[in-house]
This record gives C-alpha cells, structure tokens and sequence, in this order.
C-alpha cells in the first residue's frame, strides 16, 4: 500500500502539472499583453425594442471600456437616425473574448454582418484563409475611403487572398483609431533648465549629455519587461532603414535580412544611449509600470513609449508633459514605430454588404474622429479643425505627431510581428546586448538567425 | 493495507460508491488532459488550426536538440539547491532551535517563519520585485544606507545575479514549509533519545547530527519530493519576477512550456516538454523514495 500510495500522490501532482499545460489546447493563444488592453467584464447592449420591417446590422465590437463604449453608442444612434429604418444590433466583448468566438459565429449564416478582427496572421489570416472575410477593394475607392486612408495604413489591414502574406493583396478591414510611439518629455523640467526640443537625432543626443550634466535622467527606462526595449531599439532603427525595408521584414516578403549595416548602428546608437548613463541607474532591474511611475513623478526627463500612455501620464501628477516625435538624422523626417487599432471587417456572404460598408464609413468619418479625440484616443483619421482639443494639451501633441508620420506616409511597425518567435527572441538579444553580453554585431546575427528560420519555413 | 471489510446487511462494495464523484472529477479534470498532453506531444500542432499530424517522437527530437531546453533544465537543476537544499537546512536547523529547547512566543515565531508558504507566489512575485529594484527597492536603499552602496545592484536585471535572486525567493518560500514538517516530525521522537544522549555527553550539534536527522527520515524525504517538485515546475515566480531574462539568464522549463505553447503556438513542442519534465520529475522522486525506503513513511 505504502508504494501505491506515495506513487499515486506523486501522479496526482504531477497531473496536475499536465493539466496546467492542457489548457494550451482548448484555450486560444494570447499576444503579449499589450498597454491599454486589460480584461474587464463584457457587456451586451440591449437591442432597441422598436424592431420595424426594417433591416438590422449585427455588429461586434470590442469598445468595452465605458468611454470607449459611449463613442461607439453615439456613432450608432447617429447612423440609425442618418438610415430610416436600419437598426443596429450591438455585441461588445474583450479583444479575448471576441477572438475566441468570432470565427465560428462569421461562419454562421446569421452571424454579424460587422466585426472588428485583429489584424496578424493567427487572426485576420486565418479568417482570411477560411474565406470568412469580404475583400473591401471596391468599396475602399467607391466610398472614398482612399482618401481617409492612406496607402501605408491599407495595407496594414490586408492579406493575399490565401491568407497567407500580409501586407498585399486584398482589403479585409479599416481601423478607426491609431497609435505612435514617440518620446514624452518633461515640459516643467525642460522650461526650469532651458532645454528645446530636440531638430534632429544629433541634437536629440548633445541634449541626452546636457540633461545628464544637469544631475537629472534623461531617459526614464526600465528593460526587466523586455518588450519595450524592442520599442527604445526599433525607434532608432526607424530612423535609419527606408519604409519599404521595415514593410519587408515584418511582412516577410522580399527575403530581407536583419543583419544589415543599418540595423547594427541602430544598434550601436542604443547601446552608446545605454553606456552613456543616459538611461535610468540599474535598469535593467526595473519593470515597464514602476519606471513610468518614476517618470510621471517627476523623475527622468524624456521617455520613448507609445502614444497609449498619455493619458495615464495626465492624471494625478503636479508635472506637465509633451511629446514630440523621435527626430530624424540630420533633421530629416524619419519613420516612427506605430499603427492602427484593430480594424472592422464584413462578413463574407452577408446579405447587407452594401449597408455594412456604409456603416464602415461612418465609422473612419470625420465624426468619428471628433468622437475619439474628445475622449483623448487617437482616431486613425483626420481630426476636424472645429474638435475641442485644449492647446498644447499632451494629446495635442501625440495627435500632430500621428499626423506628421501618417500623411508622410512614414508610420512604421512593431517588428516584433515578423515572425511567432521575434518577440521573445528580441528581447533576449536586446537584454544581452544592453547587459554587455553581446555586441551589435552579435545582435543583428543573433536576430537574424531566428528570422532566417522562419522564412525557410514559409517556403 | 486492510481487505474491504462489510458491515453485516452491507455489501462489502459499498465503501467504493462513495469514492465514485471524486473519481470522475480527477478523471475528467486531471486524468483525461494528462493523457491528452501526452497525446499532444506526439503531434505537429499549432493550438488553433484544425489540422493535427501524428509526427511520431520529432517533437521530442527537437527538445533534445534545442539549446534553450538544457539551459532552461539546468536553470532548473541550480533552483534545487534554492528551493530544495537551502530550504531543508535552514528547516532543520530551525526546528531543532524551535523543537528542542522551550522558547517564549514559540508559536508567534513558528507562525512568522511559515507565512510566506501560504502566500501566493504572484503576490510573493510582486512584492520581491519592489524589493529588487534597483531605484527604490528596500534591498538596495539598506545596501547604501550602511554604506556598502557599492554592492546595490541591479539585481534582477543583472546576468549573474538574477537567478540566485529569484532562486533567493524561493528560499524564502520554501524553509518555512519545511521547518513545520520537521518541527511536527520532532514531536514524534522519543525524548529518551536525547536524555540518553545527553548523558553520554552530546553536544547539540551531535544530537541533531545523529538523533534528529535520522529521526526526522520520513518527513525530509516528504520535504524533498515537494520542494523538488515545486523546483523543477517552477514557473509563477519567474513570470512575474523577469519573464526568463535578462537573455535567457533565468529561463526554466515551465516558462519555456508556456511560451512555446501561449506565445509561439507550438503546442505539440510545449507538451513533449512538459512529457519530459513530468518523466524527470518521476525519476528523482523514486529516487527520494529510494532514500526513504524502509523507514517510517508507512508509519505516518
């Protein structure tokens, strides 16, 4: 009995082990979690109870935070009231939730006619692959919407009719709202010691040694996360590679390399921002959150993050901040790391593709855009000239610098969707690069070798 | 073990009835993914396409092929000495303090000392982070405080230094644990032993050496088999803590079953590892068990 017991207590713990992997198989996989995007509960709003003859667009959406949400009801009661008769039967969900059920419910004859689909190859490719998405390359010139976006922005959202490329092909989606990462600085330190905005990258790195000479941290960062250590190294690369090569390594086409020249100085740059002593002492033991807090108290005078962080930066804190966006070399325009939000698509085979596409221009329109700016989120499109937006207000400045980069054409990518791997491999190599473990040149080699495996793979 | 015995009117089976509900939950719950992880493990599966290939042992293959894995293990193997044997001396030499000789508030002491066990270990996670940090972390601040500022570090960030830290943690969690073992096993040791000892001349150190220790067989092999166990799955605290960095400085095999699974959609790979985890874990517990063999296990 002794033996049976003891192995049999043994099995139990390990089983329980196991059955913590098992979930692998029945629960969908999650992206890292990214800034802005945390669980809460969902909600589903009530269908209106006035049903006339009329026709009704099922759409779901994943606006699941109150003002969020709010914008979305405005927008809808004001498209109900603009169509006579068309009622709108609203589905809110986390981004979780709706990934989970929204490839069988689009498979449904009676599924939603709208839904907001994730953008990446395990999401949008696989509906696309499925043949569960309707292509929107009509509708993109007939409702005009190629003039609300752009060339770089579209091709965000498409994929080859197999679903397997990304970045060409057919237009299954259009994004409502937009991020860009950028440098926030402290505006009440920066006009106590006389500091400008930086012209150009040079001068960007003479004020990293002012400020440094001053006793204050020019770079408030933590890397002990990891991801946004791909943000502080990409936003130098940015500078430096042409936004074809960028659009090349993260769709994978082209066959580009990461071990190139470009890559390696952006690299080289990081590291002398990190040997200099312009980042935070002992970062490398300081997390993404506690390091923003730093910031948001008053320590540290600039930080490169994402546009999703203003408006945590703007409440309870004595300190004003601004943002500009990371300059170019030379003072030429660069490219800065961003992209649109998860974009809204149309069911294939759905009776009301016309209604639905009429309901995906009022959603990019320049109302739209009103409706998120006042609540401080970044709308993809253009904000019109009458919004209320508070001069030289933090979201001012993040909304000039989505701006700039989008009409450029200069809007980026987060590289780490190059392939499943790049993410985790990213940020070892950058942690053992900014350790001292490797050089540049290691770096690129290292990186390069997970990308060169991937696209063996796609062959 | 006792035959199945009957009340007189009573079928002798009945007593197995009983046993039925908890039998189709651990089937059902725990049996079934078991076998259906193993199962896994022979497939070419992404998580989330429809289409599974049996693809024999290559999952296996390239387990045994990939560097991360070793490293992860051998991460693992260095959090033995952390969660295991730190824990385990620590415990004995506290128990026999606490055991031995009577001591004022012993159960506010034995009470403080096993806290951080009933802790969560995200909660615990957290809280050593704070302490780590290298800017307002408590360990750092006393560091300078007492003038050996030289030595603050960047703790969990730095290659060296992150795994004995989060192994440190570990520690923490663990010698309360064991210390409640040991100090319930004490109770059950004769204290003629120690008179006998004591008169015979031994010193304290003797006593616990050749009295304690071998009494105590039975509840350090119980100690061994958790807290190798809790080494060798070790996956909460380094989530929480640094996600397996800086680098790969404090990867362990659990990280690496939920990135390949969560993050890379590599579900066949993910399960041949957490297979081969399973399978080592086995081995060195009936190595423990071993150790145990013929003592007072059967006794507890």
């Amino acid at each position: 009995m002794k033996k049976y017991s003891l192995v049999f207590s043994i099995l139990l713990v390990l089983s329980m082990l196991l059955a913590a992997c098992q979930t692998a198989t029945t629960v969908p996989t999650q992206a890292p979690v990214e800034p802005g995007k945390a669980e809460e509960p969902t909600k589903a709003t009530e269908p209106g109870a006035a049903a006339t003859e009329s026709q009704t667009l099922i759409v779901w959406d994943q606006f699941y935070r109150d003002v969020e949400s709010n914008v979305l009801d405005t927008l809808n009661q004001e498209f109900e009231a603009a169509h006579p008769g068309v009622k709108i039967e609203r589905v809110v969900k986390n981004l979780d939730d709706l990934k989970v059920t929204e490839k069988l419910a689009l498979s449904e004859a009676d599924g939603p006619d709208v839904a907001q689909v994730n953008q990446g190859r395990s999401d949008m490719g696989a509906l696309v692959q499925a043949n569960l998405l309707l292509p929107l390359n009509d509708y993109y010139t007939k409702l005009g919407w190629d003039k609300i976006v752009t060339g770089s922005i579209a091709s965000r959202n498409s994929f080859t009719a197999d679903g397997k490329t990304m970045g060409s092909g057919n237009i299954y989606g259009v994004s409502p709202t937009a991020e860009v990462v950028g440098v926030y600085y402290n505006k009440t330190l920066f006009q106590k010691n006389g500091w400008a905005i930086p012209a150009s990258f040079e001068e960007f790195m003479s004020l990293l040694a002012t400020i440094k000479a001053a006793g204050v941290t020019p770079i408030s960062f933590g890397s002990l996360d990891g991801w946004n250590a791909i943000h502080e190294f990409s936003a130098i690369q940015h500078l430096l590679v042409s936004p074809e090569y960028i659009n090349n390594l993260v769709y994978g086409t082209g066959a580009v390399s990461f071990d190139t020249p470009e890559n390696q100085l952006a690299a080289q740059m990081l590291l002398e921002i990190a040997d200099g002593g312009y980042f935070t002492d002992g970062f490398a033991g300081i997390g993404y959150d506690d390091s923003n807090k730093s910031f948001k108290a008053g320590e540290g005078a600039m930080t490169i993050t994402g546009s999703w962080l203003a408006s945590e930066l703007i409440e309870g804190t004595d300190q004003e901040f601004g943002f500009f966006l990371l300059p170019g070399m030379g003072g030429k325009a660069g490219m800065a790391i961003g992209g649109v939000g998860i974009p809204f698509a149309i069911r294939q085979g759905t009776p009301k593709a016309d209604l639905a596409a009429e309901y995906l221009t009022w959603m990019i329109s320049p109302r739209a855009a009103q409706l998120w700016a006042e609540i401080s989120y970044m709308p993809a499109m253009e904000v019109p000239a009458d919004t209320k937006i508070e001069e030289g207000s933090l979201f001012a400045d993040t909304l000039k610098a989505w701006d700039t980069v989008n009409k450029a054409n200069l809007v980026g990518h987060y590289i780490d969707w190059a392939t499943p791997t790049f993410y985790d491999t990213l940020v070892a190599e950058l942690q053992k690069l900014l350790g001292g473990e490797t050089t540049p040149v290691e770096f690129t080699a290292a990186v390069q070798k997970d990308y060169a495996d991937f696209l063996a793979k796609q062959q | 073990m006792n035959r199945l015995r009957a009340y007189p009117g009573e079928s002798k089976y009945q007593g197995l009835v009983y046993l039925l509900p908890g039998l189709a939950i651990y089937l059902v719950f725990t049996f079934w993914p078991v076998l259906q992880t193993v199962r896994t493990s022979f497939l070419n599966w992404e998580g989330l396409a429809p289409e599974k290939n049996f693809i024999g042992l290559a999952n296996y293959l390239q387990v045994f092929t990939d560097d991360k894995f070793w490293l992860a293990l051998s991460h693992n193997l260095i959090f033995i000495i952390f969660y295991c044997l730190i824990p385990i001396f620590i415990g004995l030499l506290l128990a026999s303090l606490l055991g031995r000789y009577p001591l004022k508030g012993f159960t506010f002491f034995r009470t403080i000392l096993f806290l951080p066990q009933v802790l969560s270990m995200v909660v615990i996670g957290v809280a050593w982070r704070w302490i780590f940090n290298p800017t307002f972390g408590p360990l750092n601040l006393l560091l300078r405080a007492i003038g050996l500022g030289s030595l603050a570090r960047p703790w969990l960030g730095d290659f060296a230094l992150a795994l004995p830290a989060v192994g440190s943690v570990g520690t923490w969690v663990q010698y309360g644990f064991c210390m409640v073992l040991f100090l319930a096993g004490m109770q059950r040791i004769s204290e003629e032993y120690y008179e006998a000892a004591d008169l015979d001349g031994a010193n304290a150190w003797q006593e616990l050496l050749f009295i304690t220790i071998p009494g105590l067989r039975a509840e350090i092999g119980v100690a061994l088999i958790t807290t190798i166990i809790a080494a060798l799955r070790v996956f909460d605290l380094v989530f929480v803590t640094t996600r397996g960095g800086p680098g790969e400085a404090t990867l362990v095999t659990g990280f690496l079953v939920y990135r390949s699974a969560f993050l890379q959609n590599r579900t066949g790979y993910a399960a041949a590892i957490a297979t081969i985890l399973t399978l080592i874990i086995l081995a060195l517990s009936l190595l423990v068990r071993r150790y145990q063999a013929g003592d007072a296990w059967s006794k507890t």
